[in-house]
């Protein structure tokens, strides 16, 4: 059975003939909002591009124009390479859900598509996967070859120890030194506070960041019922309760950590897209892309 | 403090429950994957003390209301009083459990614009009429004694009503039966108070004074402990209802229809007698009685009867055919007190003759023969013929596959017998038969005993002793002219053996003697047993302890000896199993299989068909009836048979005397004081206002269930909810 994440080829191929507001809205995440700080610096040119509406008429090649009669827009090397990083969490708790869609099955499903898109345009996309620690590290690259690898690394993580988001990032943070995009993709089962002072450094250190919280829908609901006995994921001590009759202090406590990590990321200018595990993934990446 | 019903205190385990299901579930839990452990975690960092206490709390909760509801259930009563005296002496403990003894035997049908039981039923529900709500009532009635009652019933106007319903039977009465029914009903109820109220008629009959240690056992029953309070369990009280009855009430009843002879047969004239007995103190100078044969009337003759005497009017009848008759005797134009024994009737079988096989332990014929005189004693020859149809073999003669032809076998002085004959011997009696043993000098002990008692499983009645010869002899003595065997004697039973002698006899062996189902019916001058009998399944044994030829004394000799062998043999083939002639309350039951096509029908008295259901009888296909409540003759048709089959239901003729019970007796029979009431207003008076000194709390018990549901139903709602509270069914464990 392969291990290669499920970018399925519907999802490529709607992601492919994306329509016009979701294409525009890439782009404008992608080279709108992430302009090359280093615009207009001795930008090396790469190459030229249909004139599209919306581009900076700035970057219109009027020498072309004047030739051939053709908008053409001249491409720089900064410009059209975002440096985004995908930070997968692969701790014990991304391991929770039903055979064939726990949550790191859909986070690297969700990773592949992401990377998919950015390869696509021409950006470079990295991959972190980390439990405990940063277990693997791509850096960023644009080819199809190094989006393979990333794929490659990506089908060997497997659920592994606890979460600890806040240390990771900050090692994360060390490691990116220059300015770029950092897809957290993880269930946020970790102190808020902590990983929201993580979020903080990784934006200190000019880093713009998604944050893409998978839960399954049982952590939302919690539909079980009768004495039943909970096995953590990582290691946690088990527990006996009544489920009918906790359930409700059992929301209470996560709909308390769910408005710390919102608040907290709002705080910190992340953006937090909180996905389910039976949505479409489709949806998930239109919502997010819409978002923008 | 008192629990009314003790014997459901168990359900107080109940309490368990909740506790027990609480750690059936902890091992019933099945183990799930969880991711977000962390927010159970802190939830239960946070709130862990106030959910176990809220759990702890809650499972109080839960034990409270098993706990009220089984002490409900035993009925726990205060007592807020000593024993206190109203005043007419009445103490009631609480509510109480009166069980109503109605004695509706047929004495109570007696009187002359109203019953005596009419008066019975008003004094009940006079008596019912003292009783208030809560209170439980059973009715406990003389025909109903052996069969199951009704459970106690808390609706007193319908227990009323069912008492004014109630018709006298035709049962008769047994007033320490009908209070130790009544005592076994008291178990049924569950009120503290205890009331035995017999309500009868008071007719000295019923109340067997003469059965003096079932009277004593009853009495201990009835005082209970000495610490026992009068009107509880322990010691129940007794009342005593009686109608004011005349002094004496003037009655003939018929007593008996009796045969002349064991065996009838058809063809010769037989003789009845019809028994009759006058109670009160009137003379009767000729009472007219009618007498008929399967409902037509064959004669009538006029009987004098002695105040307080007894008569008797013969008739004769000859039989034209075998088959089953119904004899009845009607006393006409009677007008006495009670109308229901003016008439009696009987079921007979005439037969062409009784079938009797002889076999003998000697080859020798005529009078030297073992049983040679006992032919001729049965069947002498020569014209008018005999009721006994005999027939001789000698042993080597005698096979199994006889014995199916006749209704009794004579062994006479017959050593020993095969050990398939034995069994078959054995079948014949267990299966109705009627067999006669006489013994002599080839009789060994040893071998009897070891092949034919078998300790009292075999068929032969006793076992032997050794055969003795007293130097002067003995001879017959103390014959009982009662005895049905010897009903031939008559008067001249005490002389009859008076130059009779025996030489030579067996002894029975000592642990003979401890047989309870051994019957010594004649015994020799010296107290050893002549003749014993012994019921063997539904067969009767009966054993000549001496030879029932010469060879040992010289009773063939004697007069007596026709009528002796004549009484015994016919006896023992006088049987009908099963039986015929029935008392009120009894089935009848005919053991006979009906074939395809052929159904066997019954008719009532009345001419109305009378259902049948197939069962059994001492291990025999049968046919039965319900029980039968009425008098009367009864009908079975049986297409194998050419003449229906008649059964007879008869009341005891002990019902007939109508001599009531004095006062004294009534009040003093069970223990000094009875209460006795003879009419409704001195029962109100005594009893409407009995006091009470207990009061049940079980209302409040479960009322306090009922609060804690609630309590229980608040708490799990609220702790569903999430208030305050939720549940922490068990301690964190390390994985």
């Amino acid at each position: 059975m392969s291990t290669v994440p499920a970018v399925q080829p519907e999802v490529l191929a709607r992601l492919g003939s994306l329509s016009l507001t979701a294409r525009q809205a890439v782009e404008s995440i992608l080279a709108g909002q992430h302009r090359s700080v280093h615009h207009g610096l001795s930008i090396e040119f790469a190459d030229h591009r249909e004139y599209q509406p919306g581009d900076d008429l700035r970057h219109l090649d009027w020498l072309v124009l004047a030739r051939s009669d053709r908008y053409q827009i001249r491409r720089y090397e900064e410009e059209t390479r975002l440096r985004a990083t995908i930070v997968l969490d692969c701790s014990g708790s991304m391991g929770y859900g039903k055979t064939g869609s726990t949550k790191l099955e859909f986070g690297r499903s969700l990773a592949a598509a992401l990377g998919y898109l950015m390869v696509r345009q021409n950006d470079s996309v990295g991959l972190a996967t980390f439990d405990t620690e940063v277990r693997e590290f791509l850096p960023p690259g644009s080819t199809m070859s190094h989006y393979l690898h990333l794929l490659d690394a990506m089908s060997r993580s497997q659920p592994g120890e606890e979460t600890r988001l806040a240390p990771v990032l900050e090692e994360l943070a060390g490691r990116l030194r220059r300015r770029g995009l950092v897809l957290l993709i993880t269930d946020a089962f970790d102190d808020s506070t902590a990983l929201v002072q993580a979020l903080k450094l990784l934006r200190y250190r000019k880093q713009d960041v998604r944050l893409f919280q998978i839960l399954d829908p049982r952590e939302l609901d919690f539909p079980f019922s009768g004495m039943t006995e909970f096995v953590g994921l990582e290691h946690e001590p088990r527990l006996k309760f009544d489920a009918d009759r906790i359930r409700t202090h059992y929301r209470q406590e996560f709909a308390e950590h769910q408005a710390r990590l919102k608040a907290g990321c709002h705080a910190a200018g992340v953006q937090l897209e909180v996905c389910r595990t039976d949505e479409d993934l489709f949806t998930v990446l239109g919502r997010a892309l819409a978002a923008r | 403090m008192e629990f009314l019903t003790p014997i459901l205190f168990g359900g107080l385990a109940l309490v368990s429950a909740p506790i027990l299901l609480h750690l059936l579930h902890r091992r019933n839990i099945k183990p799930v994957d969880w991711a977000a452990m962390r927010f159970l975690i802190e939830m239960m960092t946070r709130k862990r003390r106030r959910l176990l206490l809220n759990e702890l709390l809650l499972l109080l909760v839960r034990m409270a209301i098993i706990a009220c509801i089984a002490l409900a259930m035993v009925r726990p009563a205060l007592k807020h009083a000593a024993d206190g005296a109203s005043g007419a002496g009445i103490v009631r403990h609480g509510p109480t459990a009166a069980v109503l003894l109605l004695d509706d035997c047929l004495s109570t049908q007696a009187g002359r614009a109203q019953s005596s039981f009419e008066n019975m039923k008003r004094l009940a529900v006079a008596y019912l009429g003292t009783l208030r709500a809560g209170d439980e009532v059973s009715v406990v009635r003389m025909s109903q004694v052996g069969q199951a009652v009704a459970d106690p019933g808390f609706d007193l106007e319908a227990i009323k009503a069912g008492v004014l319903a109630a018709r006298p039977s035709f049962v008769a009465s047994d007033v320490p039966g009908l209070l130790e029914a009544g005592l076994g009903q008291l178990k049924h109820h569950a009120n503290p108070g205890a009331e035995l109220i017999l309500v009868t008629d008071g007719m000295g009959n019923g109340w067997r004074f003469g059965e003096i240690s079932r009277w004593e056992e009853l009495r201990r029953r009835l005082r209970g402990p000495a610490s026992a309070a009068a009107g509880t369990k322990e010691h129940p009280r007794l009342l005593v209802l009686c109608p004011e009855t005349p002094e004496t009430m003037r009655n003939i009843a018929i007593t008996a229809v009796t045969p002349d002879r064991s065996i009838l047969t058809s063809g010769m004239e037989s003789s009845f007698k019809v028994s009759l007995k006058s109670h009160g103190n009137t003379v009767a100078t000729s009472v007219p009685v009618q007498f008929l044969v399967d409902g037509r009337a064959v004669g009538q003759k006029a009987v004098a009867l002695p105040p307080d005497g007894e008569g008797e009017a013969l008739f004769t009848h000859t039989f034209a055919e075998p088959g089953s008759y119904a004899l009845e005797a009607r006393l006409v134009d009677n007008h006495d007190f009670l109308g229901a024994d003016d008439q009696r009737a009987l079921a007979i079988q005439v037969e062409p003759g009784l079938p009797v096989l002889l076999v003998d332990g000697n080859e020798r014929a005529g009078l030297r023969s073992k049983l040679g005189f006992l032919r001729y004693a049965l069947d002498p020859g020569g014209p008018g013929g005999s009721p006994f149809k005999v027939t001789t073999v000698s042993l080597a003669q005698f096979a199994p596959s006889l014995l199916a032809n006749y209704r009794v076998v004579v062994l006479g002085d017959v050593r020993a017998l095969e050990p398939a004959t034995v069994d078959a011997l054995e079948r014949y009696v267990v299966g109705g038969g009627g067999l006669l043993v006489g013994l002599g000098p080839e009789i060994n002990p040893g071998l009897i005993n070891r092949a034919w008692s078998r300790g009292g499983e075999g068929f032969f009645p006793a076992a032997l002793g050794n055969a003795t010869s007293p130097p002067k002899g003995v001879r017959p003595a103390g014959m009982n002219s009662t005895h049905p065997a010897f009903a031939g004697f008559g008067a001249q039973a005490e002389g009859a053996w008076k130059s009779a002698a025996v030489k030579s006899y067996f002894g029975l062996a000592p642990e003979a003697g401890q047989r309870g189902d051994l019957e010594v019916v004649l015994k020799y001058d010296n107290g050893d047993p002549m003749v014993l009998e012994r019921r063997r399944g539904l067969g009767l044994v009966a054993l000549v302890t001496t030879s029932l030829n010469a060879d040992w004394n010289d009773l063939p000799l004697q007069p007596a000896y026709v009528p002796l062998v004549r009484g015994l043999v016919g006896r023992l083939g006088s049987f009908i199993m099963p039986p015929r002639n029935l008392l009120p309350g009894e089935p009848i039951i005919y053991a006979q299989v009906a074939e395809p096509g052929h159904p066997i029908t019954g008719e009532d008295q009345a001419g109305k068909p009378l259902p049948l259901v197939a069962g059994g009888w001492e291990g025999r296909d049968a046919f039965l009836s319900e029980a039968l409540p009425t008098p009367g003759i009864y009908l079975l048709r049986d297409p194998k048979v050419p003449k229906p089959i008649r059964f007879v239901v008869a009341a005891s003729p002990g019902e007939s005397q109508l001599q009531p019970v004095t006062e004294h007796d009534l009040t003093q029979a069970v223990e000094p004081g009875t209460p006795l009431y003879r009419r409704g207003d001195q029962v109100t008076a005594a009893l409407a206002t009995a006091s009470r000194n207990s009061v049940e709390i079980w209302k409040w018990l479960l009322a306090g269930a009922i609060g804690f549901i609630f309590l229980e139903t608040w708490m799990t709602r609220r702790a569903a909810a999430g208030a305050a509270m939720g549940a922490v069914v068990g301690e964190p464990e390390k994985a």
